[in-house]
């Protein structure tokens, strides 16, 4: 099914709040070209006091609450909506990456609606499913690799 | 001999058909503006398992 709309909630709700957040994983793999799919929604953020009070509210703007479904260092919170299945999972530390500011000075801005979304490279998504390592992460790699060299080939 | 000789062609034929299609469907996707790359959502069935 499209994403859009789950896409356009997460750029309008986020500029609504001046949450700055980069879209990772699977989903921006997708956006980036590559022929995978997700069940939710993966950014990386900064895990700052002030960032942690505006998820808050992008998650009571959505109609969603923020779980920590894992340890409390793990860094990773989940916003989730039971009455559609949404799910936007938020993590301030991710394999390969090294810092946020980094990732997100490459990251590409995509339109959704009226506001935008900040996008991670494929580069950068490939970096960190290798250092993951999982057999997900294993499984999609080639899919990943093979939409970069198409990329290059027609930037090139 | 002959037959895993067949067996193999066949494979490899099957190996470079598949990757073909991959790159179409990528060269494809790539066609579009990434604001139009959105069908790619799973969603969760109940009882497990997911379905586009």
């Amino acid at each position: 099914m499209t994403a859009e709309p789950w896409l356009i909630l997460a750029a309008r709700s986020f500029a609504k709040h001046r949450l700055e957040a980069v879209l990772i994983g699977n989903a921006a793999a997708a956006l980036q070209g590559s022929p995978v799919t997700t069940l939710d929604l993966d950014f990386m953020f900064r895990k700052t006091p002030l960032n942690l009070t505006k998820l808050k509210r992008v998650a009571d703007d959505l109609g969603a609450v923020v779980l920590k479904p894992y340890y409390p260092a793990s860094g990773l919170f989940r916003l989730v909506r039971d009455r559609d299945g949404l799910q936007f999972d938020f993590m301030s530390k991710v394999d390969g990456i090294r810092s946020y500011q980094s990732l997100r000075s490459r990251a590409a801005a995509v339109r959704f609606g009226r506001a935008t979304l900040l996008v991670a490279t494929l580069e950068d998504i490939i970096k960190s499913k290798r250092a993951a390592n999982r057999p997900q992460d294993r499984a999609v790699l080639p899919v990943l690799r093979r939409t970069l060299d198409e990329k290059v080939r027609l930037e090139g | 001999m002959k037959k895993s000789d067949s067996k193999a062609k066949r494979g490899t034929a099957l190996r470079r058909e598949s990757d073909r299609a991959l790159v179409q469907q990528i060269r494809r996707l790539l066609a579009l503006p990434p604001s139009k790359r959105t069908n790619f959502l799973r969603k969760r069935l109940p009882g497990g398992g997911s379905t586009l």
